[in-house]
């Protein structure tokens, strides 16, 4: 259920095949103008909330359709423009760090004015947004292909992909205290729980999670957690590969599979001390438990 | 402050739109005037405001016209080494704030040879209709030690028929000044023609309250005090009445999105500031 929401927020193959805008032909332009060529619905998407638009982006679709009959380059929807520019920008990221100027050398680089960098929302959070969303799309395309996955044991699967998730910020890992600081802004604050919400689901359902109780909500929780802290230890970590990183992730999402184990084993525990303590107890218990 | 961002959809309104901005271009506030004159009427309320077009500004918003333009500054989101230009921007207050964004961010920047060649590349091109408007601006810019800065240009030219050539501008920004243009359209075209891709319009405009009882509020407001008051204090009661005539006559704010969009703009969107007294529209090129 939640997989279908994911593909309709993050349109990968949606967005490439769609919505080229007709470009609009004002009546007293004194340049020519070219009617767009491809056969997109004549209205924007209107349903897009002006938050929305840059956090789901797409990585940048290389359909730049060459009409044979024009000699100009084809009119770019913004959205495009948006998206290669922050694309552009990552690799900006790690010398000039998730803010404007990384944004202003993306769109340099891209041939585009930095002017646009004025029509991003949260300027460095549409950055940060963009980069999660990537980062996300690019795991459910992990998830899809890798066959292996599926001969492993569920806590080994989640943490095989927090790990995968994870390593795709190590090349970052310099600078993503800036982003975890963007994303923890109160204007932020609620994209970016989405898009973390997202992310553990959509890790529990490669997990072959089919739980429709209120465990749903533990788990995704719980898993939350774990990939919040063993981010965090990231940060500091400076062990080779990250090796220090992955052993701290496996403690934990081994201690979280254990802990339903646990959980039975006080029940029982709690049990047979009470059967073991005798009768006053147990008419104390039941006394408490009547009154 | 009330703000507001709306997405925009494209709209074919072409016939209505037609007898709208034919309407624009022959309306003298509530007057109606030839089209060749409406030019030249306009050119006589300015020469005759120029001296004291600040002051007034200060005294009819209450001060506020300089958080509007803050706004307005830094939306635009000013870049070392950008090319700008500021359209109807006479007296400099637009073009000024711009500088002095593009200095602050300059040096909070990582420091280093390539900055700094970047902040001489900085131009801001202020270009005004109206020369006795400009000659305040040069005095303006002088009083602030900005008189010998390389990167303030100041261009006397016509929103209709720019000097400059296409796609040579990284912002565009018209502050208050496209009311006063006979033909909207030329001036919006004008605009796209000279950004480069990825460069960005903004205008800043006295807009329509639509508010129940603040706008009546405002009418008094803009009926009854503001010409008195340019009476008292410019001595000048025609060029205020025709200032918030004009102000009514302007397309709403939907209405200028759209014809934002005709000319050829992305992404146009537009926020109200004060319940809608003034509004900056938003679009970009490419």
């Amino acid at each position: 259920m939640y997989r279908s929401a994911a593909r309709r927020l993050l349109p990968a193959e949606i967005c490439r095949r769609t919505l080229r805008l007709a470009s609009p032909t004002p009546f007293s332009a004194p340049i020519a103008r070219r009617a767009a060529f491809s056969a997109g619905p004549a209205d924007n998407p209107q349903n897009h909330r002006p938050d929305n638009t840059v956090a789901f982006n797409s990585s940048p679709s290389s359909d730049e359709r060459r009409n044979p009959r024009a000699t100009a380059r084809p009119k770019a929807h913004w959205q495009e423009e948006q998206t290669r520019v922050l694309q552009a920008s990552l690799g900006h990221v790690i010398r000039l760090g998730w803010t404007e100027f990384a944004m202003v050398a993306g769109a340099k680089e891209v041939g585009v004015s930095p002017s646009i960098v004025g029509s991003f929302p949260r300027k460095e959070a549409a950055l940060v947004e963009f980069f999660m969303d990537d980062s996300l799309q690019k795991l459910i395309d992990i998830i899809d292909t890798k066959e292996d996955l599926k001969n492993l044991i569920p806590s080994h699967r989640v943490s095989k992909l927090v790990r995968i998730r994870l390593e795709m910020q190590a090349p970052y890992i310099s600078k993503w205290h800036q982003a975890l600081g963007i994303q923890a802004q109160p204007l932020n604050i609620s994209t970016s729980f989405k898009q973390r919400a997202m992310l553990v689901d959509e890790i529990w359902h490669a997990a072959g999670d089919e739980a429709t109780n209120t465990d749903w909500y533990v788990k995704r929780t719980v898993l939350g957690g774990i990939y919040s802290t063993t981010e965090l230890y990231m940060l500091t970590d400076n062990s080779p590969d990250f090796q220090d990183t992955w052993a701290f992730l496996d403690e934990r999402v081994r201690d979280a599979f254990d802990l339903k184990k646990t959980l039975e084993e006080v029940k029982y525990l709690a049990e047979a001390v009470g059967a073991g303590m005798g009768g006053p107890v147990q008419g104390f218990l039941k006394k408490v438990l009547q009154g | 402050m009330a703000l507001r961002s709306i997405y925009r959809g494209l709209r074919r309104n072409d016939s209505r739109l037609c007898s709208y901005l034919h309407s624009h271009a022959t309306s003298f506030g509530f007057k109606e005037v030839r089209e060749d004159e409406k030019s030249q009427m306009v050119g006589n309320v300015f020469t005759s405001v120029a001296s004291s077009y600040d002051v007034m500004n200060d005294l009819m918003s209450g001060g506020l016209h300089r958080l509007w333009k803050e706004r307005l500054v830094s939306k635009l989101n000013p870049f070392p080494g950008m090319k700008h230009l500021d359209v109807a921007g006479g007296t400099g207050d637009v073009a000024f704030r711009i500088l002095d964004s593009i200095h602050s961010v300059a040096h909070r920047a990582l420091r280093d040879s390539h900055d700094d060649n970047l902040l001489g590349e900085t131009q801001i091109f202020v270009c005004d209709i109206n020369a006795n408007m400009l000659r305040v601006g040069r005095k303006r810019a002088h009083d602030r030690g900005l008189g010998d800065d390389k990167s303030l240009v100041w261009v006397e030219g016509d929103a209709e028929k720019l000097t400059f050539g296409g796609a040579s501008m990284d912002g565009y920004t018209i502050a208050f000044g496209i009311r006063n243009v006979t033909h909207i359209e030329k001036a919006l075209a004008e605009a796209y023609r000279v950004l480069k891709p990825g460069g960005r319009f903004l205008c800043l405009e006295l807009s329509h309250v639509e508010l129940p009882i603040f706008k009546d509020l405002y009418d008094y407001y803009s009926f009854a005090v503001i010409p008195k008051v340019g009476e008292l204090v410019a001595g000048d009661r025609e060029s205020y009445q025709y200032l918030v005539e004009s102000i009514r006559r302007f397309p709403k704010q939907e209405k200028f999105a759209t014809m934002i969009e005709e000319a050829g703009f992305q992404k146009v969107e537009y926020e109200n500031l004060v319940g809608g007294v003034v509004a900056i529209h938003s679009g970009l090129k490419f």
